[in-house]
């Protein structure tokens, strides 16, 4: 298991026996899951798969019916670690200017929010509306929002979907640049084996409400996606999600 | 080898100067208007148009200057705005707060929001014995019926506006944090602002219609008061300045509301 560098400013993760069901339909069945602090994990799986509930029922946005989880600070200082998601779409305020959105939920904002916006490289469009900005440039800029409250826990759900392949990868980049430099816990949403294994230090499947892999993912960084060994764990994955190796 | 073309394509050809074309731009939508008015102008003078039927332009003018000049014209349009800015005000002042109300709180709108329904149905203008009645015939009938007829219109688009907001910006707002005032007023109240600001344009529309028929009922001023006098008298031109006034207020009410509408929403491409 590739051991985080910097573990003291992520959070870390304990799900027990988390269940959530919709209607008749189970879809998270008794979830047991351990997160280390300063782990980039990614979550894959088919449509529909539960994947999503779990990482808000993580972000408390959905109210598990059995289990708990429970999420501490590094620093065991007893206070509640920041999490922050970021969502499919940027859902950034339309009425507030880029550097406003950036700056939701902070008491004092100006500086701050600058400075996050500067990590993602738009500081040049601080004073626009978000009607503005392309898809790829709007994601960017709820990066820097979700950044700017220097959260222990990061949430992707599937932030990256909507946007094309090659504002895709740079975002990917991105994002791995600041998870490097901050040491944030991150826990990444994505239908995409092949984000999830640039991106992920450990990759899980969502599979009929169960975890159904736990895989490390031992490859070095940068990771390039032409290599034999990147491919070679895109196409495990890939099977085992399309459960291509069972038989018929 | 083929020679090269001699004569110009069409999109070289010089166009007409940019200065020109931007004075002729904002004119364009006064072209029909001035037409009709010198129309209506040659065909009463030449007898086609009989004066009774409709006075000349001139005539109408001449009738405005000199209300203007005796002072008469602008007393009556004092008492006019002064009711249509009580009556608006009032209505727009119950109809945003009762639409905030009922629009954020569930509990609220199932206990009021059908009674409002039922009232809404009551043609405000079919209420004008009831109002009589009630209030007799001086200002608060009046008031009463521009409240009411400016109410539902806001009310329900502030409903509607408060309800439409964007469920996922609310719960992006909540998980950073903003609850209660802060959440309101950074996303619940912007996010409804644009169908406020619809109601707000209906309503300011609304209230000169309201007004024409609130003032028949026995004024004692203002401009259907004027406009009733006139036609008592036979006045035609007394009477197209009337409906005259009615049409520039409303035009003046309207593009009120194109401006708050165009200071608010600002970030949306839509009303630029």
């Amino acid at each position: 298991m590739p051991i985080p560098t910097h573990a003291a400013r992520g959070a870390h993760l304990n799900l027990r026996g988390l269940s959530k069901r919709y209607g008749g339909r189970t879809v998270l069945d008794a979830v047991n899951l351990k997160i280390e602090p300063g782990e980039f994990v990614a979550v894959v799986g088919r449509s529909g798969c539960g994947k999503s509930t779990l990482l808000r029922a993580i972000a408390g946005l959905e109210l598990p019916d059995a289990g708990s989880v429970k999420i501490g600070g590094a620093d065991d200082s007893g206070r509640d670690p920041e999490v922050r998601m970021m969502f499919q779409g940027a859902r950034l305020l339309p009425w507030k200017t880029v550097l406003q959105n950036v700056a939701l939920g902070l008491a004092d904002g100006g500086k701050r929010a600058r400075a996050a916006l500067d990590s993602v490289g738009l500081l040049d469009r601080a004073g626009d509306w978000p009607a503005a900005l392309s898809g790829g440039q709007r994601q960017r800029v709820a990066l820097a929002r979700a950044l700017v409250h220097e959260p222990q826990l990061l949430l992707l759900d599937e932030p990256l979907g909507a946007l094309d392949a090659l504002t895709r990868i740079e975002m990917q980049r991105l994002i791995e640049a600041l998870w490097t430099a901050r040491g944030f816990t991150a826990v990444l949403v994505t239908h995409d084996v092949q984000e999830a294994v640039a991106l992920a230090d450990r990759i899980l499947l969502v599979e009929h409400g169960r975890l159904a892999l736990d895989l490390d993912v031992n490859l070095l960084r940068p990771r390039l996606r032409g290599e034999s060994s990147f491919a070679a764990m895109e196409g495990r994955v890939l099977a085992r999600v399309l459960d291509l190796n069972q038989a018929a | 080898m083929r020679p090269a073309a001699q004569t110009l394509p069409a999109a070289a050809r010089p166009a007409r100067p940019a200065s020109v074309k931007r004075l002729l731009v904002p004119l364009a939508p006064w072209a029909l208007p001035v037409f009709l008015i010198v129309a209506w102008q040659i065909a009463s003078r030449t007898g086609v148009l009989s004066s009774r039927i409709l006075p000349e332009p001139l005539a109408v003018g001449r009738a405005f200057y000199d209300l203007a000049a005796s002072g008469e014209l602008w007393t009556h349009l004092r008492v006019s705005l002064w009711r249509a800015a009580a009556g608006f005000g009032l209505g727009a002042a119950l109809g945003l707060a009762l639409g905030l109300l009922n629009g954020s709180s569930r509990r609220a709108a199932t206990l009021l929001d059908t009674t409002v329904q039922m009232v809404r149905n009551i043609p405000a203008l079919a209420l004008i014995p009831l109002v009589i009645l009630w209030f007799g015939i001086d200002e608060a009938a009046k008031l009463f019926l521009l409240s009411v007829g400016v109410f539902f219109p806001i009310y329900l688009n502030t409903f509607h506006g408060i309800r439409a907001v964007d469920a996922g910006l609310i719960e992006m707002a909540r998980s950073y944090g903003l609850s209660g005032w802060p959440l309101y007023r950074d996303v619940i109240l912007p996010g409804a602002l644009p169908s406020i600001l619809v109601g707000v344009r209906f309503s300011l529309g609304l209230v000169w219609v309201l007004l024409i028929v609130a003032e028949t009922i026995s004024a004692q001023a203002g401009i259907g008061y004027m406009t009733m006098n006139a036609r008592e008298f036979l006045q035609t031109d007394v009477v197209l300045v009337g409906v005259l006034l009615y049409a520039l207020l409303g035009k003046a009410a309207d593009l009120a509301a194109r401006a708050l509408e165009r200071r608010f929403l600002r970030w949306n491409p839509a009303y630029r």
